[in-house]
């Protein structure tokens, strides 16, 4: 099987949310069942961040178009970009995350022992954790998106495809959606929209996720030129062998990279929910605040 | 629709005005996307940047309720621009027409001719036509009208045609261009962004891209929705899009077309069935007391002098056998008397008429079928305080939907209400078989894929037992009007039990002869040219003659018209003829005559619907027009090209100029019911003809309280009243809350923050929501003066599993259109402050 890619058009999405409640229902991830317990966050971009039962959200930001009325109304999807120099595959000391014949980053989720290194290697901060915010001390599972192997497996496209009514999402042969993306990108172009791209291409090595953004990066929450942190690469070579050698040496392994400070370095920082300021916990440094009003997450 | 979604993807332009197209019918993206794959040019307009507008080529913003003012100037800026596609204008509509010498348009009172002051209404009169000549019916044995005089048809005396005087010249100061052309030009450029509040440089943009379409080769499509058809004045706000349409050309052609994007999957099915207190099934005028109270009166009242609709007669005839089968007789005026007749008051039967009957106490007892009126009609507090009246309520749906629960609502008190309200579980789209009719007026047969939950049932089983029921009781126990319930025809069973096949039977039309639906037995027509006014056929709903025409196989869906999946795609323009059924007669573009000129040669080949070849007509699509004509040794031949393109009117000419409405000749701006703002267009507030503004239970607001205007709205992650969509906790989740859209400016000056929860309040009620506050909606500037518009998604009330808000509709005003009564949702005023 040749690689594919799932092809996300930017500039064809309405931002209709139907690949969320798509991706949900196909992977049978549950939604908040407690009566008006979900906060609004004053933006469409509901929920607003992936969580422990999401795994695609469609993120909307609203920029200045320089023009008398409307703005450059951005809708953006935030899911995995199964790298090929995939972070969570390289720092997974499980062997739980792995590329599928077609390049899809998936996992054997009986594997996961909960470590949630992935997430804090992730440079795009996706996998997300099962029974992570669970006080009873259940199991901790990934959960992201896997690329609905069983669709796939059967010539389906994923689900958040195939519910695409504008034809926003594509799925194919990885060099096709390149193909697309490039010539919509070169559409734009003419249409004026100059800061207009496709991501994804080269982006860690390729993504199996192409992206046409229409309007600048920015605008998307991706970062531009996206890395493995060194640190991962290093953890990475002292894991996989380890995991090799069997549960007793993954804890101890484990030990090793926590007592080194390798891989997760996520509990490090702090989000001060009524200031909306993220916190620096070793240094009490603000290191970044999130503009609510602006409709930021 | 007169075209079909598949059709988008030919226009040229796109103009979307008054719809949210892509939020709220995602399927009409994936081709919109293909128009502007092909290098189409989008135009938004809408008084909020959509979801919609970010996808636009161009976004052009309007105050609510002002689209006359803005098409107007339209119509205005494609006249002094000589942008109208003279060809078409001149030959298939009626500019050349003169016009009664007495009309009249009084811009200091706001009132055409014929303006009655003790009835309100107009004498429509002065707005016809000056007649040239007068013909009658040929009807004998011989004639074209020979059919009048056959056995078993009803007496009636057949219409005169009185065949107007015109001037092709269109310099006579009578004639309909003259007219329409002097009472446009008040719309100009500044007058127009005056009162939508839009710049000008951004309104002649809109106006020469769209206007680019008058270019015969082009074609330009308008899709619509509740924006527009949701005012005072809507009926007129779709007639104004048309008059554009034939102005440039648009209507017929593939890709042009007046596009209605119905909401609810099965709301063209609705409508074609009649769910209006004038209408009969087809789009016929159900019989009245004050004009149509026999069967010959309705021959005399209904039937044209020309054009398809003389055929009027066999319609209702044949859908007289189907309601009382064997015994509607010719003897008995095929059952017409037994047909309730709509009384002098009919308006008060409609629905905003219903809740002041119910509050009188004159109406005791309500059905709400698969609506939700305690949440989704408008000023529903009055509504649930209304229904508190009745004896008792009968709710069929699918969840248990605030107008079953009118009594739980947090500002009523159940101890004092005495209804007793029933409660009918309503069986899924997906748990009966049946058919769906998109917007496209496509009939789709869908198989039942699950048997109902527990007890829920589908819509025609609940008919059934409630009819069988009502009949046992009238049997035994006698009653008034007896007659026209057991004398209906009720027999769509299959094994015992009923079933949407035989009513497809019904619906498709039959020969009375051969056909017995208690055998299985069924001889079906062809479709609807095959109908006879002598009682030899049957048929529930003209328009759907040939959907279901197979009889070697009638129990059999897959193997008929509504059932069939091929992919031919004759002209690579979407038709797509073998997939279902499009009414009328599968025709896809309605008026495809006008898809090419006078000698039959299409404006624009790649977009060939028919041509006329020099001895035949050779098509993709169905004529809509007398291709062909019978003769009397029933041999066939063609008939050569000629003007009449529009032949369901009388004149087969398109009315630029109409007397079909009944508050305005031409579409004429008015302010919605409640204003921040003075008419500077004419002398009228509002329009003459408002419907139900003189209730007391509307509480007009003024804008000194209430300077804000309002407009309501739908977002694509939930439907309608929610009912449905917020037991879907998947859907729930992607929007939880109900919030109000508000610029920035109008939220520094509230001292409004993103997410604050607040008051919005007028004279009906008021809900507590969260604000959205956005660039995406701007202040206008109307006649010098700003004005600050919100929009209100109403999705919420008080009842279902997941989550719960506030009626939004418990503040728009319950005033309607005088010619469809449909309520003004889309622009009323409030105020907002923080809660």
């Amino acid at each position: 099987m040749t690689e594919q890619a799932i092809l996300f058009d930017s500039s064809r999405c309405s931002g209709c949310k139907a690949c969320q409640v798509a991706c949900k229902t196909w992977n049978s991830l549950p939604s908040p069942l407690e009566k008006n317990s979900q906060e609004w966050n004053g933006s469409l971009q509901c929920p607003p961040d992936l969580g422990s039962n999401t795994r695609l959200i469609i993120t909307f930001n609203e920029g200045d178009n320089g023009k008398k009325y409307g703005v450059n109304w951005a809708f953006g999807r935030r899911s995995c970009m199964h790298c090929t120099n995939a972070a969570c595959v390289n720092v997974c000391p499980s062997g739980c995350l792995y590329h599928d014949e077609y390049g899809m980053v998936t996992y054997d989720a009986e594997k996961c022992i909960g470590c949630q290194y992935c997430r804090s290697a992730c440079p795009f901060d996706v996998p997300r954790h099962k029974g992570s915010d669970d006080i009873l001390g259940g199991s901790v599972v990934i959960n992201k998106c896997t690329g609905c192997p069983d669709r796939v497996a059967h010539g389906r496209k994923p689900a958040c495809v195939t519910t695409c009514q504008p034809g926003a999402l594509d799925f194919g042969d990885r060099d096709d959606m390149i193909a697309i993306a490039e010539e919509r990108v070169a559409l734009l172009h003419k249409k004026g929209f100059d800061k207009a791209r496709v991501y994804g291409k080269d982006e860690m090595d390729g993504c199996h996720v192409i992206y046409v953004l229409k309007y600048g990066i920015e605008q998307y929450e991706l970062p531009e030129n996206p890395k493995i942190m060194g640190s991962v690469n290093a953890s990475s070579k002292v894991m996989k062998p380890l995991t090799a050698l069997g549960f007793v040496a993954v804890i101890a392994g484990l030990a090793v990279c926590y007592i080194s400070g390798i891989g997760y370095h996520r509990d490090t920082m702090r989000y001060d929910e009524k200031k909306h300021d993220v916190i620096d916990v070793d240094t009490g440094e603000v290191i970044k605040h999130i503009d609510k009003e602006a409709g930021e997450r | 629709m007169t075209g079909h979604y598949c059709d988008f993807k030919n226009a040229d332009v796109i103009l979307t005005c008054g719809s949210n197209n892509l939020e709220n019918h995602p399927v009409s993206s994936k081709w919109v996307q293909r128009a502007l794959d092909k290098g189409a040019t989008w135009i938004v307009v809408d008084p909020r940047f959509t979801r919609t507008a970010a996808q636009a080529d161009i976004y052009c913003p309007i105050r609510s309720g002002t689209d006359i003012a803005f098409y107007g100037g339209l119509i205005n800026y494609i006249i002094e621009n000589d942008l109208w596609q003279h060809e078409y204008v001149l030959n298939y509509t009626n500019a050349s027409y003169l016009i009664n010498p007495d009309y009249n348009f009084d811009v200091s009172t706001g009132l055409f001719s014929g303006w009655d002051p003790t009835t309100k209404k107009y004498d429509t009169t002065t707005w016809g036509y000056q007649t040239e000549s007068e013909s009658t019916w040929d009807t004998s044995s011989t004639g074209t009208y020979s059919w009048v005089s056959q056995e078993g048809v009803p007496e009636f005396t057949p219409p005169t045609l009185k065949t107007p005087k015109k001037d092709p010249t269109l310099e006579d100061p009578n004639c309909v261009w003259q007219i329409m052309k002097n009472h446009y030009s008040r719309y100009t450029i500044d007058k127009v962004c005056e009162v939508c509040g839009m710049d000008p440089d951004t309104l002649e943009l809109v106006y020469k891209t769209y206007a680019s379409t008058g270019d015969p080769a082009k074609s330009g499509t308008i899709l619509y929705a509740l924006g527009q058809t949701q005012h005072h004045y809507g009926s007129e706000n779709t007639r104004i899009m048309c008059m554009v349409q034939l102005l440039l050309g648009n209507a017929g052609m593939a890709g042009g077309g007046v596009n209605a994007l119905r909401g609810e999957p099965n709301v063209q099915g609705a409508t074609d069935m009649a769910m209006m207190v004038y209408d009969l099934p087809g789009y016929l005028h159900w019989p009245t007391v004050a004009s149509t109270p026999t069967l010959r009166a309705w021959c005399e009242h209904e039937t044209y002098s020309d054009g398809y609709y003389t055929n009027k007669p066999k319609f209702m005839v044949s859908f007289l056998k189907e309601w009382f089968g064997d015994n509607a007789t010719v003897g008995n005026d095929y059952g017409y008397d037994w047909l309730p007749k709509v009384p002098k008051n009919g308006d008060d039967y409609t629905t905003i008429g219903t809740f002041e009957l119910m509050n009188k106490d004159i109406m005791k007892g309500y059905f709400a079928w698969g609506q939700n009126p305690a949440a989704s009609d408008p000023n529903t507090s009055f509504n649930r305080r209304a229904m508190a009246h009745l004896d008792w309520l009968v709710v069929a749906d699918w969840t248990e939907t605030a107008t079953a629960t009118f009594w739980k609502a947090p500002d009523m008190d159940a101890s004092q209400i005495n209804t007793e309200v029933y409660f009918l579980p309503a069986a899924l789209i997906y748990e009966k078989s049946g058919t769906i009719l998109n917007s496209g007026r496509w009939l789709q047969w869908r198989q039942k894929a699950v048997e109902p939950v527990d007890q829920a049932k589908p819509d025609y089983e609940m008919c059934d037992l409630l009819y069988r029921a009502i009949a046992d009781l009238y049997r035994k126990e006698g009653g008034k009007c007896s007659e026209q319930i057991l004398n209906t025809k009720w027999d769509y069973y299959v094994d015992g039990k009923i079933d949407p096949r035989p009513v497809s039977w019904a619906l498709n039309g039959y020969n009375v002869e051969g056909t017995d639906f208690s055998k299985g037995k069924v001889s079906l027509l062809n479709g609807f040219a095959n109908l006879k006014a002598d009682g030899s056929t049957a048929n529930g709903i003209w328009i759907y003659g040939g959907y279901y025409n197979n009889s070697d196989a009638p129990l059999d869906p897959a193997q008929q018209p509504v059932g069939r999946r091929g992919h031919d795609d004759p002209g690579n323009l979407g038709l797509y003829p073998k997939w279902a059924f499009s009414w009328p007669a599968n025709r896809r573009i309605i008026y495809n005559r006008a898809s090419a000129d006078l000698r039959g040669q299409p404006w624009n080949e790649d977009k060939m619907l028919v041509k006329w070849d020099g001895s035949k007509w050779v098509t993709n699509d169905v004529p809509d027009f007398a291709a062909n004509k019978t003769n009397a040794d029933g041999t066939t031949e063609p008939i050569p090209p000629n003007n009449k393109a529009f032949f369901m009117k009388w004149e087969q000419n398109a009315n630029l100029m109409t007397t079909g409405m009944k508050d305005a000749p031409l579409p004429e701006f008015y302010e919605p019911f409640e204003s921040p703002v003075k008419n500077t267009l004419n002398g009228s507030q509002n329009s003459p003809m408002i419907k139900y503004a003189e209730n007391e239970s509307v509480k007009k607001g003024d804008a000194s309280q209430y300077p804000i205007v309002a407009t309501t709205y739908s977002i694509t992650e939930h439907w309608q009243t929610g009912a449905q969509t917020r037991m879907c906790p998947a859907l729930d989740e992607i929007a939880p809350q109900q919030f109000i859209e508000m610029s920035e400016e109008l939220a520094a000056e509230k001292g409004i923050k993103n997410n604050d929860d607040v008051r919005v309040f007028n004279n009906r009620g008021s809900v507590k929501v969260k604000a959205l506050v956005t660039k995406r909606i701007r202040p206008f500037t109307i006649n010098g003066q700003t004005v600050h518009q919100i929009g209100m998604i109403h999705h919420w009330d008080w009842t279902n599993m997941f989550s719960t808000g506030d009626v939004v509709n418990d503040l728009t005003p319950n005033v309607g259109d005088p010619n469809s009564y449909i309520p003004e949702y889309k622009a009323f005023l409030v105020d907002v402050e923080k809660a």
